[in-house]
């Protein structure tokens, strides 16, 4: 019973295009194990876990499922065969409660008045099997983000699967709640499920998962026990032969020094009681005061829509303050216009590449210019030199190591992956006082990652200042100086490097000051 | 290699629509290939047949571009028959009221005319966009219908043709009209203005900072307004510039073929400049080559008419069969 196969995969191959996302994979999953499927960005693995629930189809290869090959036609189907998945975009509908959501498309006993007493009463009993805390009468959209995934989580468990594949679950949220997560995971496989956990996170799989398959460039390298082996194993079979990991950032061990205060001069770019009111009369940021030094990174921690968008957009110049105060050198520069930001000396990384930071329709060089192409060495203000940039791209196009055909291809026809690089290059291939990274490596394999994480720590050395938001608590405890957490709009603390601590971060991050005592009584629903 | 690969399904297209047209010839009962040699040949056997082209060329590739430049920008002006009829008036208003200015002062200035009459048409949909976010392909085509009221109140108002059958102003003065490059038939000076035109448009575009811009606003807005561009002005710029140009051929219509205002004077310019610069996929480059094409059938269109008594309309399916194929070889590559 132990060690009976559940679900096999055999040699699948999926092509897009040009591009073979997967090449010869195979994959087992035994009955009741966390079985990781580990990899960077790009390796395939929710490629492979999408096919195996129907949303796209294999070119080749097989799949047996309890000993019967067969044939998943779409997520419906998967379902019907037992298998859920939880991805990590919710698809949930916000107005509508727990229990609806958790029913909706299933059969419903009283369709037509909707009462659904016994529904709600085999949730219940889901909940408390799992030890899933979650109230099915709540709205979702009065629930934190792991709520929400424990939603999503209980909506395939209803619907009887014994299979349940669970992509980047962990992202965005605090280390507190990945820990409960984890609980309820080993609750599952003791009662027989089966877990497929893919993830990027090397930690989170040693400590999670029962057997490790690791997957790079669409291959799969290797398949082992967690008690076999150990951390180096993994690290190596993630990242290649290629990379050199005693110089990488990513798997770093020794402490880096943190950037001394006491000696620093001025900061080079502060906000004074910053606040930001939307349009439609929410508060969105309140009154933050920060301050960033040449040669320092600092980091803003959070779960996602905690302001971090808004706070960006108003250190950009996107968006206006509503009261408060931006310097920049000791110059106020509250009211310049983005256009003027960008001119004296601030670059910008947005997170959302798709919509606010790429031009799809247009070339990889038209990108790779937007924002400076007012300026030298682009352009004299009047006319662009179009083989300058042309010049300059492919050489930038080299160093960010962006797979293209060159500066003229469509910029639509690059892989998330490049498109992300396209930005990174924007923003650093030139000189910038203060830069404004958002989620930088999102969609990047280690290596790129890496390569982020070095232009970075050159951009400290070379004592300019940079801000960087983002998803990954790792990311920011890799290489900030100082890690504010943002909670509601508000900087909840600062906290400097020698201070850094995964579970106090995490604290702040679901809004807990001192211990266990939530801020702002009653705004937590 | 990729410019004759992207060329393919081009030809395809064109060559699936003239069989499918061929066969709606056939099935009418009339010979096939003297139908397509006249629509196809018209053009290039006399030397009138050429500068008739070249007369139906310049408010087509005019129009189709009163419709790309916005399109550069991401936004869509249906308006260009308001524009270009505005433009007529302005031309007009110009070459009636300031009569007696020598030709080389008045000519100049009735082709401005209509610039800043097809501007302007082109400015007031623009500035609702900017200032009340009022979608502009409402406006523009709303607008279209103004200007058909305003020229029914020129050519039977004050400047009425009483001798006239049809609704005409009187002539503009003669010093106002525009100079030929060939007597007889006669083909007009904007033939050049026009090409420049292009050509300047084509180097806006390609080479300076703000048509950077507007390729920009046009491949993603929001990404613009991120990183400095000021999408609204941008939005602005592109629909007085297509105004402007559409304008341009309401004044060569007045000043180089009608020497008056006519009412209908604007013809089908419109939809043929939109199909125009919907094959052409926006790009300002393709335009005249389109134009020209367009202009070929047009006129050998009218000639098939003439000669084998085949329906005109013949040529207008033609037309819209190589934009449907055009577009459905995007869907087919796609897939």
């Amino acid at each position: 019973m132990e060690d009976q196969i559940i679900l096999e995969l055999k040699n699948v191959r999926k092509v897009f295009d040009q591009t073979i996302a997967l090449d010869n994979v195979s994959f087992t999953l035994k009955r009741g194990e966390i079985h990781g499927l580990l990899g960077g960005n790009g390796a395939g693995k929710t490629t492979l876990m999408n096919i195996l629930y129907g949303l796209y189809k294999k070119d080749e290869g097989e799949i047996i499922l309890r000993g019967q090959p067969i044939n998943i036609q779409g997520p419906r189907d998967a379902i019907h065969q037992g298998i859920g998945m939880v991805h990590q975009h919710f698809l949930q509908i916000s107005n509508f409660s727990v229990l609806e959501n958790i029913v909706l498309g299933t059969e419903i006993k009283n369709k037509f008045t909707m009462k659904m007493d016994e529904e709600a009463q085999k949730v219940e009993n889901l909940c408390e099997r799992f030890g899933l805390d979650v109230n099915v009468t709540d709205v979702i959209s009065s629930l934190t983000v792991g709520a929400r995934q424990k939603v999503e989580i209980l909506k395939a468990l209803y619907r009887g699967v014994d299979i349940l594949i669970l992509d980047e679950p962990t992202t965005n949220l605090t280390p507190q709640e990945v820990d409960a997560l984890f609980e309820s995971l080993r609750v599952m496989v003791n009662e027989g499920l089966s877990i497929v956990f893919i993830t990027h996170k090397l930690r989170e799989v040693l400590s999670v998962c029962d057997r490790i398959t690791v997957l790079r460039e669409g291959k799969n390298i290797t398949t082992l026990e967690r008690k076999d082996a150990s951390e180096e194993v993994f690290v190596r079979a993630m990242v290649g032969e290629k990379m050199d990991i005693e110089h990488s950032i990513y798997f770093a061990t020794e402490d880096r020094k943190a950037f001394d205060r006491s000696k620093a001069g001025t900061p080079k770019f502060t906000l004074e009681n910053v606040s930001y009111i939307s349009s439609d009369g929410i508060s969105k940021l309140k009154d933050i005061s920060l301050d960033i030094y040449g040669g320092e990174i600092v980091g803003i921690a959070g779960v996602a829509g905690n302001g971090q968008r808004e706070l960006a957009e108003v250190v950009a110049g996107v968006i206006p303050v509503s009261s408060g105060r931006k310097v920049f050198l000791d110059k106020d520069i509250t009211h310049k216009t983005n256009e003027e930001l960008l001119h004296t000396g601030f670059s910008y990384v947005p997170e959302d590449r798709l919509t606010d930071g790429f031009l799809v329709k247009a070339t990889v060089a038209q990108n790779l210019i937007l924002g400076h192409h007012r300026g030298k060495p682009y352009s004299d203000g009047k006319f662009i030199d179009w083989k300058k940039v042309h010049s300059e791209c492919t050489e930038h196009i080299k160093e960010y190591n962006i797979k293209t055909s060159g500066p003229a291809e469509i910029g639509g026809n690059l892989s998330g992956g490049n498109i992300q690089r396209v930005m990174i290059a924007r923003a650093f291939c030139l000189a910038s006082e203060v830069m404004l990274a958002h989620n930088p490596t999102r969609g990047l394999d280690i290596p790129s990652m890496d390569f982020v994480y070095q232009k970075l720590l050159a951009r400290r050395a070379a004592n300019y200042a940079t801000l960087l938001i983002s998803e990954d608590l790792d990311e920011l405890m890799r290489i900030c100086d100082r890690i504010a957490v943002i909670y509601r709009g508000q900087i909840l603390g600062i906290l400097a490097r020698e201070e850094f601590d995964k579970y106090a971060i995490g604290r702040l991050m679901s809004g807990i000051t001192s211990e266990n005592q939530p801020v702002a009584e009653g705004t937590i629903s | 290699m990729t410019t004759v690969k992207r060329a393919i399904p081009y030809l395809l297209a064109v060559v699936a629509s003239f069989v499918a047209a061929g066969i709606f010839i056939a099935l009418m009962g009339f010979n096939v290939v003297k139908a397509f040699e006249t629509i196809l040949f018209t053009s290039f056997r006399t030397p009138n047949g050429f500068i008739q082209t070249l007369l139906k060329f310049i408010p087509l590739l005019l129009l189709a571009l009163a419709f790309t430049i916005p399109l550069t920008a991401g936004k869509f002006n249906i308006g260009g028959e308001g524009q270009m009829i505005a433009g007529g008036i302005g031309a007009a208003f110009v070459g009636i009221m300031f009569g007696n200015l020598p030709a080389i002062l008045l000519v100049p200035l009735v082709i401005l005319g209509g610039i800043v009459g097809g501007a302007l048409w082109g400015l007031i949909p623009a500035l609702l966009l900017y200032k009340f976010n009022i979608n502009e392909i409402l406006t523009t085509v709303l607008f279209n219908f103004l200007s058909l009221f305003l020229i029914d109140y020129f050519c039977t108002g004050p400047w009425r043709d009483p001798a006239a059958g049809h609704p005409t102003t009187i002539a503009i003065s003669k010093a106002g009209w525009l100079p030929t490059l060939v007597k007889n038939p006669p083909l007009h000076i904007g033939i050049i203005i026009a090409i420049l035109v292009a050509i300047g448009i084509y180097i806006f575009t390609a080479k300076t900072t703000s048509g950077y811009e507007m390729i920009a606003t046009g491949a993603n807005p929001r990404a613009s307004r991120v990183f400095g561009i000021k999408v609204k002005n941008m939005f602005v710029l592109s629909l007085v510039l297509g105004g402007a140009v559409a304008g341009l051929a309401g004044a060569f219509e007045v000043a180089g073929n009608q020497h008056r205002l006519i009412e209908g004077m604007q013809s089908n310019f419109l939809v043929l400049g939109l199909i125009i610069g919907l094959i052409s996929k926006g790009n300002n480059a393709a335009v005249p080559f389109v134009a020209f094409m367009i202009s070929v059938l047009e006129v050998g269109a009218s000639a098939m008419q003439r000669t084998m008594m085949i329906p005109v309309e013949m040529v207008f399916i033609v037309e819209a069969l190589i934009l449907l194929f055009v577009l459905l070889s995007d869907v087919v590559r796609r897939k």
